[in-house]
């Protein structure tokens, strides 16, 4: 009888055991590596690359606001592109930025970036400009 | 016979010439100069210059890639555009005041330029 009541209330908390740790990791949150909130490759992820590829080389011309009113726009007649407002896609962005805009009959004063921004860096930014462009298709 | 008058001739010609040979000489000394920074390893070959009014800066791209000068300080604002290895460009100062000199293709890229009279 003691040997019968003793494996009873052993299986009990051993039951109780069990129960309380399905409890307790149930509640548990997974686990989710820190600086993984957005997929690489995703448009959000470079969009977000691109808004500092921008405000590290494009501001000092395109302003802050990428709307031509940077700090040098004042040296420079025609002004600085408003980029807001521009009407070019992807491609002719891609293009300007890597070749300058003397080779597309721009302002010779826009400088080309294809020897210091990589390819992913260019496409980045023109995600960016994209994205904050009023006239996204 | 007849005395030479060569003499008179020498003293008034030195007596006009001693004068204008010394602005020249003077004239030199105070001439413009044109001082060379050079652009290499996306870097100035200077971080500060002093130079006289009437001086000019003669900018030497010494990397592979495109560099850019422009300032936009007070005393002098321009902007000398892009050029590649190998390429020079050239701006006066005719101003005197401190002039920030950067290079807008590499913003850590910057140097002053101070003007005196």
């Amino acid at each position: 009888m003691t040997t019968f009541a003793s494996s009873a209330a052993r299986l009990v908390a051993v039951l109780a055991g069990f129960l309380f740790c399905v409890a307790v990791f149930a509640q548990t949150p997974p686990k989710v590596p820190q600086g993984a909130l957005l997929p690489k490759d995703s448009v959000d992820a470079a969009t977000f690359r691109g808004g500092l590829v921008f405000a590290n080389y494009c501001v000092t011309c395109h302003g802050i606001n990428a709307d031509g009113n940077g700090r040098a726009a004042r040296l420079y007649n025609p002004k600085s592109a408003n980029l807001r407002a521009s009407d070019k896609n992807d491609a002719y962005y891609g293009l300007i930025i890597r070749k300058g805009g003397a080779a597309l009959g721009r302002s010779e004063f826009m400088p080309t970036w294809e020897a210091e921004l990589t390819n992913e860096q260019v496409s980045d930014l023109v995600a960016y400009l994209r994205s904050i462009n009023v006239n996204k298709p | 016979m007849q005395i030479p008058k060569i003499r008179p001739y020498l003293a008034l010609t030195l007596a006009i010439a001693l004068p204008g040979i010394e602005l020249v000489v003077a004239g030199a000394a105070w001439a413009a100069q044109e001082h060379v920074v050079a652009q290499k390893n996306k870097s100035f070959s200077m971080k500060k210059l002093t130079v006289k009014v009437g001086d000019s800066v003669k900018f030497v791209n010494e990397d592979s890639f495109a560099h850019n000068v422009f300032s936009l300080s007070e005393a002098k604002s321009f902007d000398l555009g892009s050029f590649g290895n190998g390429g020079t460009k050239t701006v006066t100062f005719d101003k005197p005041g401190k002039i920030e000199v950067e290079c807008a293709v590499h913003p850590d890229m910057r140097m002053d330029v101070e003007v005196t009279p």
